[in-house]
């Protein structure tokens, strides 16, 4: 078999017999090695990641544990309409689209500005030791960085709040429990983890232009911020473009990691999201039906967004994500 | 003469930003270090006042803490192992265009990484497979990443194919050539993807706060939140000699967390930034 395999995959892989199975069997015999290799992919994909979506059925029933997903008793859209009518839902749906809101607006043009900067910068060194350090809190776990944040903002202990008194004799804020400012340590925290290590992809971008266009720019009496505006900028228009669809595809699901670990129950009204409450209501308060109606409602229209944002980006002549 | 001041403004801002990273991590760095009066008064800023230990020996006596970074190493060793298996020889299948039913699987895996199930129905599988409370519930939900598939599988893609050929007609099986010619020639991208799924076990949190809830098998993230949200009375503890602020203890814990990722990180961030390159050239 194996020589057979051989010749004929030199003789450019002709199929010896006609028959349909024959050529089944000639496949699985030649790339027999392959299919095992894809063997564990395969089993993985179908049952965590495929299997799951059929107990994305007791959206539609009443979950009961000892009856199981099928004999549970069917009840249509109840959970659906339950969740449409429930005040912490839209107040969580609220949240979750205003925070990230703010990381559209604050949080994704940060690598960008830090990539423009960081590709002015002419000595090689100082420009890595920079990046090395930026790109740091992306490493680090949400709990770690949660409790960095909260230790650094302590109104009794905290460094910030500290240097606040003293230098300016501003009174101790408790940061973490302000709704006005948890948004705001929200927002700032995700510039902090994200922003650097975003920036790679932006700078490898930047390489790639031809620097003949910056020697006509120069020609043209093109200042350096006209540079970036007419050159640069244009040239990490594609990545940018491929970002943002990805971060709009988001744009129901803030991170469980970063708001749980950020979050206490005085800010609830602010910071309580949908992964929060899916967790809370799900395995906490053991509402099976309701919260996977929840996760279920989140994931169409995340989906729905990913499409239409690109639908919108290959209107606008970018390539899109496919 | 304008070019220039921008320039060392450029710089300037630069390195308040790298500044601004990294102050954080430097004052409770300080803080597991330093005395309990000077944390209390609020006087430690980046480096450790009144110099002590005593914040590590007392996480060092307290065995929940040393069990739950065993379990981490645990979790993070053999979870990166079984993870890099199964990615690497789907990669490599799904990187050969001869293979029949290449399509469909691709098409398979690109879907999940726009659609997830939900947290639920993933409970109620790893609870019907008895897995829940076991290392299993945090190794086999992320077995594999696609996103790490796809990088490897396009670097497998642009290893030359002349090699393979010549293999081939030697007699080399696929096993043989995966073995012996395309392992070896990608080592950068194995180093790469094995560091990003080890820093991802390491720092695993969400997963095992869902699916363990028994308190001798949680790893270290999920006992450092609870130390951390723990009420300051919880951890004091005065008539103890050893006397530690809880603002040092969790300092402390902070550290033990993040410790290994720092002192690995300066010498394995070229790998990183390698491995996400890899993977945006072909998108």
């Amino acid at each position: 078999m194996e020589d057979l395999a051989v010749v004929e995959t030199v003789a450019g892989g002709r199929v010896p017999s006609s028959k349909k199975r024959n050529r089944l069997l000639y496949y699985l015999g030649r790339d027999r090695y392959l299919y095992l290799f894809l063997l564990p992919a395969l089993v993985f994909y179908l049952v965590f990641k495929y299997s799951p979506l059929y107990g994305e059925l007791i959206a539609f029933k009443d979950f009961q544990i000892m009856k199981g997903i099928w004999n549970s008793p069917w009840v249509g859209l109840k959970h659906f309409n339950d969740l449409l009518s429930s005040q912490d839902f839209w107040q969580v749906f609220r949240n979750t689209m205003l925070l990230n809101v703010y990381k559209l607006v604050f949080v994704f043009p940060a690598p960008i500005i830090l990539a423009l900067m960081l590709n002015e910068v002419r000595f090689n060194g100082f420009k890595r030791l920079i990046q090395n350090l930026l790109y740091l809190p992306h490493f680090i776990s949400w709990v770690v960085l949660g409790g960095v944040i909260v230790a650094v903002l302590s109104p009794s202990t905290g460094i910030i709040n500290t240097l606040l008194e003293k230098g300016f004799g501003i009174e101790p804020v408790y940061f973490m429990a302000h709704s006005g400012w948890w948004p705001v340590v929200f927002t700032f925290s995700s510039i902090w983890q994200s922003a650097g290590w975003g920036t790679i992809l932006y700078l490898a971008a930047m390489a790639t232009i031809d620097p003949q266009l910056y020697e006509a720019a120069k020609i043209d009496g093109a200042s350096k911020l006209r540079q970036i505006w007419h050159v640069t900028l244009p040239g990490i228009r594609p990545t940018i473009a491929i970002l943002l669809i990805l971060q709009m595809g988001q744009i129901t699901d803030v991170g469980f990691e970063q708001v749980y670990n950020l979050q206490n129950e005085a800010v609830f009204g602010v910071s309580d999201v949908i992964s929060t409450y899916v967790y809370r209501m799900g395995l906490q308060a053991a509402q099976y039906s309701y919260s996977t109606a929840v996760g279920l409602f989140q994931g169409v229209i995340a989906l729905i967004l990913m499409f239409a944002v690109n639908k919108i980006t290959k209107a606008m002549g970018e390539n899109g994500l496919w | 003469m304008v070019t220039k001041c921008l320039r060392s403004l450029n710089g300037l801002f630069l390195i308040l930003c790298a500044a601004a990273t990294t102050f954080p991590l430097l004052n409770v760095l300080a803080t597991s270090f330093s005395g309990s009066t000077a944390i209390l008064s609020g006087e430690v800023f980046l480096w450790p006042v009144d110099w002590t230990m005593t914040a590590f020996s007392n996480l060092f006596k307290d065995g929940q803490l040393m069990n739950a970074m065993k379990n981490t190493v645990i979790i993070t060793v053999a979870g990166t192992i079984m993870q890099m298996t199964a990615t690497t020889l789907a990669a490599y299948s799904l990187s050969k265009t001869r293979l029949k039913g290449r399509r469909i699987a691709l098409l398979l895996i690109l879907f999940t990484m726009m659609f997830g199930s939900g947290l639920i129905p993933m409970f109620l599988l790893l609870k019907n497979l008895h897995i829940l409370n076991t290392f299993w519930a945090i190794w086999l939900p992320g077995l594999i990443s696609a996103y790490n598939l796809f990088v490897m599988k396009s670097s497998f893609e642009g290893l030359p194919g002349e090699l393979e050929e010549s293999a081939t007609i030697d007699g080399a099986s696929d096993l043989t050539i995966f073995t012996r010619i395309v392992i070896p020639l990608s080592k950068p991208v194995l180093a790469a993807i094995s560091l990003f799924y080890a820093v991802g076990l390491w720092n695993v949190y969400a997963p095992a706060l869902y699916f363990i809830t028994d308190s001798s098998k949680m790893p270290l993230t999920v006992k450092l939140y609870q130390m951390i949200q723990l009420p300051d009375s919880n951890l004091l503890d005065s008539s103890d000699l050893s006397f530690v602020p809880p603002e040092g203890m969790k300092a402390a814990a902070i550290i033990i967390t993040v410790l290994p990722i720092l002192c690995l990180y300066p010498f394995l961030q070229k790998y990183f930034v390698k491995g996400v390159l890899l993977g945006s050239i072909k998108g």
